[in-house]
């Protein structure tokens, strides 16, 4: 049986409009909204910039928030656009436990941290917006407006967030994981992110001209949108119509630099191709492709290559809309899908504004709006680290197919088996081997970095000098994996990170807000997204697979597993590696501590790196991967029901010293698993964002190893010489993210 | 000119973080791109902010840099002729 996607939703907000409406008619009108700056408080006033046409408090009246609400112009934004979403598709506060919800974003609550940064160093003024600063407490701030979602989670990969949300969010309704999702992206301009473009050198001080001979670099915008992804069942039953399908999508790693495009846009290529494959479509039945088209000389360079390369000499209409809007950087993804569909709902090309004259080697855009009628676009949307990715969304009542079987039953019965062939940490514990099963090291301070071995093996000393410690960390880990693992290659590359490069972020926040917003290192800058993980990993092994990033707090690596295990389940990938990164330095410890992020209690904090190979051969695995499942706030008897699933001999907790939640965690695991024997880690390792990934890896060594240290277990009147056969990883965390991962011998 | 030149190699060190150097191993025509040094177009915008901040010159475009940075005593002999402070 295959199904369709279909897109019963959307919602938009950019510098074009607050609303649908308000967007079709700018476009059909060539009307940009890129003009100088208003609500940023920055010195750079010489860049024009597409800034959503609102204030903060318009927004919090215009969305009914209470003043003494805690929130973030992404989140506003993010909420204005859901609200719309959710109306369109006829979704209610009561139907929202069984639908959804997947948000991509870079910065944020970066807004409020450049504002209160030192005040968060010295004093205890503006604490309570600490807790914000994260990807993942954006994305639950939009959502839990409107009430509670099944489950939630945050991608950020820069430029392509969204774009990446949309495609998670298929693969999850083709998995049977939902039969309605809500993804999409938002994100606001920050002095962060302009000052961090700026220091890169890719801002024009004149209106952007994408794909034009004299484009000089890109204006940034802001905003955010939300696309409804239902099954065909679904919206028959409800009653809803497809405002368009989504045929097709794909994800490709560039795998060429951290913030430059290859010269012939080999991840662009690769996405572009594979969404046409996904969807069974030729070249030449797609109308017009969205360019990501930023105006930069080197991406419009780039993405002409890829877009020849694949189409030859039949490219079709092609345009940027970023003239209109600004770069809209996280959330440029769904907003761009908006477009698209609004074309294929009212049949026209939308134009590639301030074009004049080609430019070499280039494509010839579409300058001027035209009307069209359509069948099929292609929608790309390309981040830095050369996350690049595409979607091709189909007229609603063009008959559409999506290969493979869809599932409709909320649980995640395997069909595929999945095997952990090898995983490696580095942490407070001796980094790259399994010394903590005999002799651990046990800390009295609560806060501890980890042990970092020599790089001098993985990186070149050349390569090395501008990496933060989490990336080289991540480089050593991830290449001691694979080498373990057996196999050359991988099919994807998927990394969790709750805070990202903290270390880097820090230190571009600190010279923004001591010394003002001039003569930053672009360095620091490129190493503040998230991405820069995972994309790292991937340039270094030469990797143009899969390739994506999650930061959404605790369940950032559990995140990424699910993303490997759901696409292994569909049988589009084989392998894949997962990665689970947090760095913590001594001062955004005590920024997070003072929130009450971290730190409470008797709490161990640390760092945690881990890589983790998938595979669904066996090879000489560590255990099998046998169920997996993440859950948002779910009642006491759906966790139940899911708990029947996840019986297992051992129990490993995620008790941290922090004894409320450790009581807590302790009851639920009675409740839920009766006799099964308790272990714990947290008090050797730490607690990090990532620390479930080190969770993940201190049960498949146990399995392997066919035994349990005796200092893993949380009652020591236990402690037997039971070889251990299944062990489940029981993660439950800030925000009532709960995952389980369930291991076999 | 040899003082601002030792200088001047003293700060790319510390600007583009090349740990192991010392101004003696940067010979004073090689090219500090490509071949020679190795450096990329990250480096080449670290050296613009780091003119900037030393020598209180501004390069608006980053294509200019491709000339000035060609090899330390070019360079030198750019901010000898237009530096403000």
């Amino acid at each position: 049986m295959t199904s369709p996607i279909l897109i019963t939703g959307r919602g938009v907000v950019s510098a074009i409009g607050r609303n649908k409406a308000e967007t079709l008619d700018a476009l059909l009108n060539n009307r940009s909204g890129v003009g100088p700056l208003v609500y940023l408080k920055t010195e750079h006033k010489e860049f024009p910039v597409g800034e959503v046409k609102m204030s903060n408090e318009e927004m919090r009246k215009h969305l009914n928030i209470n003043d003494k609400d805690i929130t973030t112009r992404t989140a506003l934004m993010g909420m204005m656009a859901l609200d719309e979403a959710l109306k369109d598709a006829r979704l209610t506060t009561d139907m929202l436990p069984e639908v959804g919800f997947i948000s991509g974003t870079t910065v944020g609550g970066m807004d409020m941290s450049e504002q209160y940064y030192l005040d968060y160093i010295s004093n205890d003024n503006h604490k309570e917006y600490i807790k914000v600063h994260d990807c993942g407490s954006c994305s639950e701030m939009t959502a839990e407006h409107f009430g509670k979602f099944a489950f939630m989670t945050t991608l950020s990969t820069a430029c392509s967030s969204a774009a990446n949300a949309i495609i998670l969010g298929a693969n999850m309704l083709r998995r049977g994981e939902a039969e309605i999702v809500v993804v999409g992206g938002s994100e606001c301009i920050t002095k962060f992110h302009l000052n961090g473009f700026n220091s890169l050198m890719i801002l024009d001080t004149k209106p952007c001209r994408p794909f034009d001979a004299t484009r000089a670099g890109l204006n940034l915008g802001e905003g955010a949108a939300y696309l409804v992804l239902e099954t065909e069942e679904s919206a028959k039953r409800r009653g809803v119509k497809a405002q368009a399908i989504l045929s097709g999508y794909g994800n490709a790693c560039d795998a060429f630099h951290q913030t430059a495009s290859s010269p012939d846009g080999e991840g662009a290529y690769r996405a572009m191709k594979e969404a046409l494959e996904l969807a069974d479509i030729q070249p030449s039945e797609i109308g017009y492709i969205n360019a990501h088209g930023t105006g930069t000389p080197n991406n419009d360079l780039s993405e002409s290559h890829a877009v020849m390369r694949l189409f030859g000499d039949n490219v079709p209409p092609m345009s940027s809309t970023k003239p209109f809007t600004g770069h809209t950087t996280s959330a440029s993804g769904s907003i761009e899908a908006v477009f698209c569909i609004l074309a294929l709902q009212h049949g026209f090309l939308p134009a590639n504004l301030n074009w004049s004259q080609p430019m070499d080697d280039g494509i010839v855009p579409v300058h001027q709006s035209v009307k069209k009628e359509l069948k099929h676009v292609l929608c790309n949307a390309f981040g830095f680290g050369g996350n690049d990715s595409s979607l091709l969304i189909s007229r609603a009542k063009v008959p559409a197919t999506v290969e493979g079987p869809t599932q409709h039953n909320g649980t995640s019965t395997s069909s595929a088996t999945v095997y952990i062939l090898s995983a490696k940490q580095i942490s407070v514990q001796q980094p790259l081997c399994e010394d903590w099963m005999m002799q651990p090291i046990e800390y009295q301070a609560y806060f501890n970095r980890s042990i970092d071995p020599s790089f001098k093996e993985y990186i070149s000393p050349i390569e090395a000098r501008r990496m933060g410690k989490i990336l080289k960390r991540a480089l050593a880990t991830s290449k001691e994996a694979l080498k373990a693992s057996g196999l050359n290659s991988v099919d994807a590359i998927i990394t969790g990170t709750g805070y990202g490069c903290i270390e880097n972020t820090e230190i571009f926040l600190d010279a923004l807000s001591k010394e003002g917003e001039q003569m930053l290192s672009p360095t620091y800058f490129m190493q503040s997204t998230h991405n820069t993980i995972s994309s790292l990993v991937a340039i270094q092994l030469k990797n143009h697979g899969y390739n994506v990033t999650y930061a959404h707090k605790g369940i950032s690596f559990d995140s990424a597993l699910q993303d490997a295990w759901l696409q292994m389940q569909l049988g589009k990938i084989h392998s894949a590696l997962v990665g689970g990164h947090d760095e913590m330095t001594e001062t955004f410890y005590n920024i997070l501590k003072k929130g009450g992020v971290m730190g409470q209690d008797k709490e161990m904090c640390g760092e945690a790196a881990v890589s983790v190979v998938l595979g669904t051969e066996k090879h000489d695995s560590l255990c099998k991967l046998v169920n997996f499942k993440m859950l948002h706030k779910p009642s006491a008897e759906t966790l139940k029901v899911i708990a029947k699933d996840f019986q297992a001999d051992y129990i490993l907790t995620g008790i941290s010293g922090n004894h409320k939640s450790d009581e807590a965690y302790l009851t639920e695991c009675k409740e839920l698993f009766g006799s099964s024997i308790l272990l714990k880690y947290k008090h050797l390792f730490g607690e990090s964002f990532t620390s479930s990934g080190i969770g993940l890896y201190v049960a498949a060594q146990c399995l392997k190893a066919g035994n349990i240290p005796a200092h893993l277990f949380v009652n020591k009147d236990e402690i037997k010489g039971k070889k251990p056969s299944k062990i489940l990883i029981f993660n439950h965390t800030d925000g009532n993210n709960y995952s389980l991962t369930l291991l076999e011998a | 000119m040899d003082e601002l030149i030792y200088k001047l190699k003293q700060q790319i060190i510390e600007a583009l973080n090349l740990e192991d150097m010392k101004p003696e191993d940067i010979d004073d025509n090689a090219s500090l791109f490509g071949e020679g040094l190795g450096l990329d177009s990250i480096d080449a915008l670290e050296l613009i902010v780091m003119m900037e901040k030393n020598y209180g010159i501004k390069l608006q475009d980053p294509a200019q840099g491709k000339e000035i940075f060609k090899s330390v005593a070019v360079m030198a002999d750019f901010i000898a002729k237009n530096r403000t402070k």
